[in-house]
């Protein structure tokens, strides 16, 4: 069954209780919760019984207490499948948080966590305004988290040229208050 | 005050190693249909803004955005049956929730509530089936009538008692 299924769900017979509709939303939202849990997961070095307690966490987080969080979901807001991946990660978090320490090949781990830093340099803080939120998002994506353009691209659902650009102004900014000085 | 900085690095992540990005934004803490919200694209400028500068400051919530517009974006593959089938087992019929939700206790308490029609009922059924069980037995015109035979039954007893009296003084009296 595919995402767009999901979103389809009757959200209201779902929050009653009623079983069919549980049954329909499972079959819907298992390779989304299956897939997302994984993803959460897999930094973390747990098996595939993990993944399967993960993926039940989250099942059980939106049917229990009378489906609290499940009535908590506004269609008017998000859509359905992107707020349940929003909680499944979460939930897959929490659990493997629960389980063990995240483990990740160095060859993965961005140069900035492994060099070591010499707390004596004192960084030159950012006044407030100079960047705009976005222009720190990308560059934190692009230097701290050494991101691809084009997965932010993705995420910011916007071009990849346009991601480059924000980059660009924001760098020029930055070398413009921190050479020239702003008095 | 000046900022004036003569040994700015040549390279723009050398630079932005050497700057600290956190005090330039404001945070503020994000739920998860906000999070949903922002990934979908359906804030406005403003809002947006407001989320992203959360998001810039948080590195999990970075990778949770990356992770989740990564996964949306792609054909996924079938879950484990036994994912769905452990899901599906989490919700009954409505039927078995009511039986699980109440134990016999609740019910006989449920069953002893007050109620208007419920003791009337009962009453009406006490007198169904002494008046059924009476009925039975024959009613009053039998109840008479074991009475009668009982009471002369009682007389022939005593007749037959008095006659055998009379006999034995009859034999005695002639000397057997």
């Amino acid at each position: 069954m595919q995402v767009a299924d999901l979103n389809q769900i009757d959200l209201q017979a779902l929050a009653r209780g009623d079983k069919r509709s549980w049954d329909t939303f499972v079959g819907a939202a298992a390779p989304l919760i299956n897939a997302m849990v994984r993803r959460a997961l897999a930094p973390y070095g747990l098996g595939e019984d993990d993944v399967m307690d993960a993926a039940q966490d989250v099942f059980v987080r939106l049917c229990a207490q009378d489906f609290r969080l499940l009535k908590t979901y506004d269609p008017a807001r998000a859509g359905l499948s992107t707020w349940l991946a929003v909680v499944a990660r979460s939930a897959a978090i929490d659990h493997a948080r629960r389980r063990r320490r995240p483990t990740q090949p160095i060859d993965e781990v961005p140069e900035t966590v492994l060099g070591v830093e010499d707390r004596h340099v004192e960084k030159l803080k950012i006044p407030q305004g100079l960047l705009t939120e976005r222009q720190t998002l990308i560059l934190k994506y692009l230097y701290d988290e050494e991101r691809e353009v084009a997965d932010i691209a993705q995420l910011l659902k916007v071009d990849p040229q346009t991601v480059r650009s924000t980059q660009h102004r924001a760098l020029v900014r930055l070398r413009a208050y921190f050479r020239e000085g702003t008095g | 005050m000046s900022t004036q900085r003569d040994d700015l690095p040549a390279s723009d992540k050398e630079l932005w190693r050497r700057l600290d990005a956190n005090g330039a934004v404001g945070v503020r803490p994000v739920d998860d249909l906000e999070f949903a919200a922002w990934i979908e694209g359906r804030l406005g400028e403003a809002e947006a803004a407001r989320l992203e500068a959360s998001i810039a400051a948080d590195p999990e919530m970075r990778r949770a955005a990356l992770d989740i517009a990564d996964i949306l974006g792609k054909p996924l593959p079938a879950a484990p049956e036994r994912m769905a089938v452990r899901a599906r087992a989490l919700v009954g019929f409505e039927a078995e929730r009511q039986v699980a939700r109440k134990g016999v206790g609740d019910w006989l308490l449920n069953w002893m509530a007050p109620s208007a029609l419920r003791p009337a009922a009962v009453t009406m059924a006490a007198i169904a089936i002494a008046a059924g069980g009476f009925t039975m037995g024959g009613g009053l015109g039998a109840s008479f009538a074991q009475q009668h035979y009982e009471a002369s039954g009682n007389q022939r007893a005593v007749s037959t008692s008095e006659a055998s009296t009379d006999i034995s003084e009859f034999f005695a009296s002639d000397g057997i």
